[in-house]
């Protein structure tokens, strides 16, 4: 560890100043484009998506094996993964700016939430509401239509990670958890509890590969002596220590790290239960494939809301955390503790991808405090979490017995020592 | 109730109880005036303990995604320093006020 303490009020030399006609025209100056990755599958347009066999629009994705399937021949196939595609593992200690997948840009509040197509098989005029669904039937000819084209509304992400746990397993996974848990659930829950209710959802998630440098300061101490004083009948340790100014900095690079790209998603207030939905996170997003609105027939989804501007504060948040993680093995010596009191984050570079993650979502509302309880299941890995309703009767009259019994074996012990 | 649901929840009280008495033991040993107030006390301990633990198994209010674990991470070596600046000669703390060394997402004031 090298001696080098470094005042975090001092600004960075970065050159000498510009000139006030340099200042003007660089003020004046349009704003560089940002780099982008283009992921637009080429190979769909909106409309019908076709077997590559048999030609087929009855085309939905197969759970078990996590590859489309048509209904009408069995024909089975995948979209090739977006991390081959268009390289997102590679390259994340030279990340320059902010580069923004075309999936994740800005959503333009003029956007059209609502399209109408024109069935290509039989020419009538079909109409999606992309808030809730990038299929729909056309009602003549029964072929099914797929959004497909990124539109600047978050309704078409840049990949897709496919449903592979089924809605049987999805199904047992959440009555498993909820059995658990059934002696102190309100009682309304457990009469209501209906597991084969559960809603299969694709819910927006922005995917983060980062390079970052993070600093902090602190003071640290170390124990140099310890005694132990009579006073009276008692007996006190007293401790000697020194005390150290502290500073440590850690360069990394994060993969695929996931934060929410819905508002009310990433609400993680007392009164909400979204921290459920963020428990059962990461997924294995290395596995995202490139974007077919064929994945989606026979779920539901949930579109983006948030920009990459609303989520920086998030990603440089978590970055300091997995900073303040890094540098922690490096604090063994301080053996009384760290106080950590400054710190900084300056993220060097950082891609955004935009994904629909598969989730199995159990919902139930409490009637008596109109909160949304959530059981859910990461279709991927199968992680499960959720949050039973309390029967506050049966949690107090437990807590006041146990309290009971306690009291009174400190009672009898109180005695023994009279 | 299944054997598996009962085991879980045993598990989860006598945890909490046995955080709350291991506290309490201290005082018990110095068997003083103190001591004895801190042994009355093991009521109400317990069965707030028992109330906050059960809460928890069943609500999972403290849950979220382990992004510093469960995230792929590759960093270079922590770099850094440290001056001794002070010297406590006498004190009762056993360890430094406000340690957060593990408390990663506990912010600290920011600098830009």
């Amino acid at each position: 560890m090298t001696q080098d303490p470094v005042d975090p009020q001092r600004p960075a030399f970065d050159g000498p100043p510009l000139s006030l006609e340099e200042e003007l025209a660089a003020a004046n100056a349009d704003p560089e484009p940002q780099p982008s990755i283009e992921t637009v599958n080429e190979s769909l347009k909106d409309g019908l998506n076709r077997c590559p066999k048999c030609g087929s629009t009855d085309v939905r994705l197969r759970a078990s094996t996590g590859m489309l399937v048509c209904l009408f021949c069995r024909n089975e196939w995948q979209e090739a993964r977006v991390e081959e595609e268009f390289g997102l593992g590679e390259g994340i200690d030279q990340l320059e700016g902010t580069v923004i997948a075309t999936g994740a840009q800005d959503i333009r509040p003029d956007a059209d939430q609502v399209l109408t197509f024109k069935c290509e098989a039989c020419g009538a005029e079909v109409v999606v509401d992309t808030a809730h669904a990038l299929n729909a039937r056309c009602h003549w000819c029964r072929h099914t239509l797929n959004v497909n084209q990124q539109i600047p509304n978050g309704a078409v992400p840049d990949a897709v990670l496919p449903f592979r746990l089924t809605r049987e397993e999805g199904i047992e996974r959440i009555r498993a958890f909820a059995s658990k848990r059934r002696l102190f659930a309100h009682a309304r829950f457990k009469r209501e509890f209906v597991p084969e209710n559960v809603l299969g959802v694709y819910l927006p998630y922005l995917v983060i590969d980062a390079r970052a440098q993070a600093a902090y300061w602190g003071k640290g101490e170390v124990e140099t002596r310890r005694w132990t004083e009579k006073h009276g009948d008692n007996r006190v340790t007293y401790y000697a220590a020194d005390v150290y100014q502290v500073s440590r900095q850690v360069s990394f690079t994060v993969d695929d790290l996931t934060v929410e790209g819905s508002s009310e998603r990433a609400d993680f207030s007392s009164g909400k239960t979204n921290n459920i939905v963020n428990a059962i996170l990461p997924f294995d997003t290395k596995n995202a494939v490139k974007w077919n609105a064929s994945y989606l027939v026979g779920f539901t989804s949930e579109k983006r809301d948030l920009d990459v501007a609303a989520v920086t504060p998030v990603l440089e948040d978590q970055l300091l955390s997995i900073g303040r993680a890094q540098v922690h093995p490096s604090l063994g010596r301080f053996d009384r503790g760290v106080r950590w009191e400054q710190e900084r984050i300056d993220v060097g570079g950082s891609r955004w991808v935009s994904m629909y993650l598969p989730v199995w979502l159990y919902s139930y509302r409490q009637e008596s405090n109109g909160m949304l309880h959530y059981i859910a299941v990461n279709a991927r890995t199968g992680e499960t979490m959720g949050s039973i309703p309390v029967s506050q009767p049966k949690l107090l009259l437990a807590a006041f017995t146990v309290g009971t019994v306690l009291e009174g074996i400190a009672g009898a012990i109180l005695v023994a020592m009279a | 109730m299944s054997p598996a649901t009962g085991l879980d929840l045993i598990t989860a009280v006598t945890t909490a109880v046995i955080t709350a008495v291991v506290h309490l033991t201290p005082a018990l040993a110095q068997a003083s005036d103190d001591g004895i107030l801190w042994l009355l006390a093991a009521g109400p301990a317990g069965g707030v303990a028992t109330y906050w633990a059960i809460h928890r198994y069943y609500r999972n209010t403290d849950k979220s995604h382990a992004y510093e674990r469960d995230t792929l991470i590759d960093a270079q070596p922590p770099q850094g320093g440290e001056e001794r600046i002070d010297h406590i000669a006498r004190t009762r703390d056993s360890d430094i006020d406000g340690d957060n060394a593990d408390k990663y997402r506990q912010r600290v004031q920011r600098v830009r």
